[in-house]
């Protein structure tokens, strides 16, 4: 078998034992690797109805089939588990020597299940107790990474925050809570590393087609992540009042451009970045003011910057940094803060009000130790809400429990429908809707029929891509990503693809994750949007009064559910089911 | 046009809130009609959708006589910049259904239109004449002649971004733009916000360094986007920019 191993090492954590399970070439071919792959493995390990806090509750790290290729930006892999944030599918993507370390193992993907008996790192498959337990994920890979690369929890995995990272080279998994899946296990780092090679198909065209896609990603169509990484948003959306500020209740930010990456890299822009394998480098750090440096994403400023009413660029890249530091995913971070913001300002909670520098910097480390009000936030919004009742669900940032990333739904209406029909709840990277939005193709303030058919192309191209898995900055260097991509996997693993398999794999993936919701409990009310984006108009700037109603969002998510074949509430009919040759170990009668 | 006519700058705001502004110092009571996919700006108005669109303009009339409470309405398209209160109220005068007629046409929507004609509109549009001048007939109307009407010109509407443009000029000479650059073109340019004079999307690109290369042809070049106010996207660069507008460059890259 070229690009693939075929099987994958599955350890359990309880007896400290792991085997290898092979896996069918047919599965490969119908999931590929990644978030795919990803999502059969845990539909297979999870049992129904799972606590995903719980020893049974599967972790899955997958690989792909171009990991260990030339290809640039292929170094990457999925984390995939039942999310103790949102009681569905999550998947997390990260990037760099993990993914080669991992696959060097000769798998394809490992799945960890079972719990320690005792905090525990499993090291190129040796479980033992762990004296890291307590430290940062940083802390831990330089402590064990000499034995290999290292997949690491910091503090808020260890106490099992409900949006906790998993971390490795600085880089995260980080939505959904997947290091409270592995806190939970006890397990505070999984250290892999491995001597077998990936065998290739066609070696010479698959260099050839390396050097062709490198030369193309160094292109006009890379070049913002470049020059201003995904920070260069920032301006742009506050420009389009699609910033979202104060927890949602403005779409703009008066001195946010003290945020911007336009403004900040002649300041404090000290150095570029990339993954292993990757050409793009898209990854801008910035001088802290203690002189140390962090990782700026567009996410990170604005949920912890304009979302909690700051614009202070010390406060808030002091904060980004100490998420890293104690693995909190930053988005749902701020998301829950801002959300406490405002509860304080309506008398709800006592808690930091908008502009608290200081308090949110306190309240994040709260947070990952469960302390005070933190233990209460760590929950995340949905939950916090619902203990807090006032009605504060209707202003809690999340659907299906996971907090909304920094696109206004109001202003970018396709990506309003992405966030309420989103498997891993509200999500950007697996949608991709906001494509359509910053785009003449539709109306981004009024969202119809049109836009929603139109919104399953991204996110059909976003599950291949996170199936192959190439990152998706690469992906406007494709011309035909479906003819290209199969091209790649020609020449890697020889077997014959063509570009409408794999739009029908892509297809596939999507339906699985829905499989898998539906499976685990998801139900047509939970695609929807939090009261407050339904009820109220936009009250600011060109976009005021702008509004979603609720009976626009509710045809576009029957227009989605058409265009992709599904029933008008949103289950898989069997001819989809069978259509999509979903693997049969999916119950049909679970769908 | 390439862009809701609308939405056009004309004094301090878009096209639509000068008009309903010059006939609200006429009447106590305007209707606008405007199909359901089209955002409007908030208006001192009620706003009836128009139920079937794609049958032109008396199917919008049908919905506004069906929504107003007074026996006679002023009827006008969104592009009427010159449009007066005198011009309206000359109109209404007559009392009863009444079209200019300019250089032998009849002004259909700049005509006064009776409520009781709108039996006569359901009827014409299931016959399918869909030509307003069978209402106005309908309704028996007067034909106001050129020396009756008082703002000549009044009337007058536009089609294309350069009869705009050539009306904005008229109403305020030479005006201009904010053009605003955020992203790469930002970094490349080095200032943010220049002043240019109205014209077309692509004369306002024309006026930044031609090595950012902001233009492909027609078309806004793929690396970047622009923003009208902070509102509509396009790459159309045939689309005219009025005056006071702020036109954003930003990476086309957004997101991810």
């Amino acid at each position: 078998m070229h690009g693939f191993h075929g099987r994958y090492w599955r350890f359990d954590l309880s007896t400290g034992r792991g085997e290898m399970v092979p896996i069918e070439e047919r599965v490969l071919r119908r999931y590929l690797g990644g978030v795919g792959l990803g999502a059969w493995l845990l539909h297979r390990e999870a049992p129904p109805g799972v606590d995903p806090m719980a020893a049974e509750a599967p972790l899955v790290f997958s690989f792909s089939p171009l990991v260990g290729t030339p290809l640039t930006t292929s170094a990457k892999f999925a984390v995939v588990a039942k999310s103790p944030l949102t009681g569905m599918i999550s998947d997390g993507l990260s990037s760099s020597d993990f993914a080669i370390a991992g696959k060097s193992m000769g798998v394809d993907a490992i799945v960890v299940v079972g719990a320690c008996a005792e905090p525990s790192e499993l090291v190129r498959g040796e479980l033992r107790p762990t004296s890291m337990w307590g430290s940062s994920a940083a802390a831990t890979e330089a402590v064990l990474g000499c034995e290999g690369s290292v997949a690491a929890i910091g503090v808020a995995g260890e106490n099992g925050v409900r949006y906790a990272t998993i971390s490795n080279g600085g880089r995260h998994a980080g939505r959904g809570g997947l290091g409270a899946v592995m806190g939970a296990k006890r397990l505070k780092a999984l250290v892999v590393g491995g001597k077998t090679q990936t065998s290739l198909y066609d070696r010479e065209r698959v260099l050839e087609l390396s050097r062709a896609l490198s030369r193309r990603s160094l292109g006009p169509a890379t070049a913002k992540y470049r020059e201003l990484g995904t920070a260069g948003n920032l301006m742009a959306f506050n420009r389009l009042a699609a910033l979202p500020t104060r927890n949602f209740q403005t779409s703009h930010c008066e001195d946010a451009d003290s945020l911007s990456a336009e403004e900040l890299q002649p300041l404090r822009g000290h150095a570029r970045a990339s993954c292993a394998s990757c050409t793009i480098g898209c990854e801008h750090l910035y001088a802290l003011a203690d002189g140390r440096t962090t990782r700026v994403e567009y996410e990170n400023l604005f949920a912890l910057g304009p979302l909690c009413g700051i614009v202070d660029p010390d406060s808030v890249l002091a904060a980004s940094h100490r998420c890293d530091e104690l693995g909190l995913d930053t988005v749902s971070a701020g998301g829950t803060i801002a959300f406490a913001m405002e509860c304080a300002e309506k008398g709800y909670l006592e808690a930091p009000r908008f502009g608290d520098a200081e308090g949110l910097l306190a309240l994040l480390a709260d947070i990952a130790h469960r302390r005070g009000i933190g233990d209460l936030l760590a929950e995340g919004s949905r939950r916090a809400a619902i203990r807090i009742g006032r009605h504060s669900l209707d202003f809690a940032p999340q659907v299906k429990g996971l907090e909304l990333p920094g696109y206004e739904p109001r202003a970018l209406q396709t990506m309003a429908l992405g966030f309420a029909v989103g498997s891993r709840g509200a999500d950007h990277n697996r949608s991709g809707a906001y494509e359509l939005d910053f785009s003449d193709d539709v109306d981004r303030l009024h969202g119809d029929a049109r836009s929603a058919a139109l919104a399953t192309g991204p996110e059909d191209r976003a599950a291949l891509i996170d199936s192959l898995i190439l990152c998706k900055f690469v992906r406007g260097a494709f011309d035909d990503l479906y003819g290209e991509s199969a091209e790649l996997l020609r020449a890697v693993t020889g077997m014959d693809w063509n570009g409408e398999e794999l739009e029908t794999v892509a297809r596939r993936i999507v339906a699985l994750r829905k499989a898998f919701n539906i499976r685990e409990g998801w139900l047509p009310k939970d695609d929807c949007l939090p009261e407050r984006f339904l009820s109220e108009a936009l009250p600011e700037g060109t976009v005021a009064g702008t509004r979603l109603p609720r009976e626009r969002l509710q045809e576009m998510i029957v227009g989605y559910h058409r265009a992709r074949g599904w029933t008008d509430e949103g289950y898989l009919p069997e001819t989809v089911v069978r259509d999509l040759a979903i693997d049969s170990t999916m119950e049909a009668g679970n769908l | 046009m390439g862009r809701a006519k609308a939405w056009l700058p004309w004094g301090e705001g878009p096209l639509l809130s000068h008009v309903v502004a010059v006939l609200a110092e006429i009447v106590d009571e305007v209707v606008v009609v405007s199909s359901a996919d089209l955002e409007l700006p908030e208006l001192e108005a009620r706003v009836v959708m128009d139920r079937a669109p794609a049958l032109g303009p008396l199917a919008g009339i049908r919905e506004g006589l069906a929504a107003i409470e007074a026996d006679l309405a002023y009827v006008t398209s969104v592009d009427s910049p010159f449009l007066t209160p005198h011009f309206v109220r000359t109109m209404l005068s007559f009392g009863t259904a009444a079209a200019a007629e300019v250089e032998g046409y009849v002004q259909t929507l700049s005509a006064v239109y009776p409520r009781s004609a709108l039996p006569a509109a359901e009827e014409l549009l299931a016959a399918k004449r869909m030509r307003p001048l069978f209402l106005l007939e309908a309704a028996d109307y007067r034909t106001v002649t050129e020396a009756e009407l008082p703002d000549q010109g009044a009337w007058r509407g536009f089609n294309t971004p350069e009869q705009y443009l050539e009306a904005v000029r008229e109403a305020f000479g030479e005006t201009t733009a904010h053009l605003e650059v955020v992203g790469r073109a930002r970094l490349a340019l080095g200032r943010e916000v220049m002043e240019v004079p109205v014209g077309t999307l692509a004369e306002v690109l024309a006026c930044t360094r031609p090595s950012l290369e902001l233009l492909d042809g027609e078309r806004v070049a793929s690396p970047y986007l622009v923003s009208l106010d902070g509102r509509d996207l396009v790459r159309d660069a045939r689309v005219p920019i009025g005056p006071g507008e702020r036109v954003i460059v930003i990476d086309a890259q957004a997101g991810g």
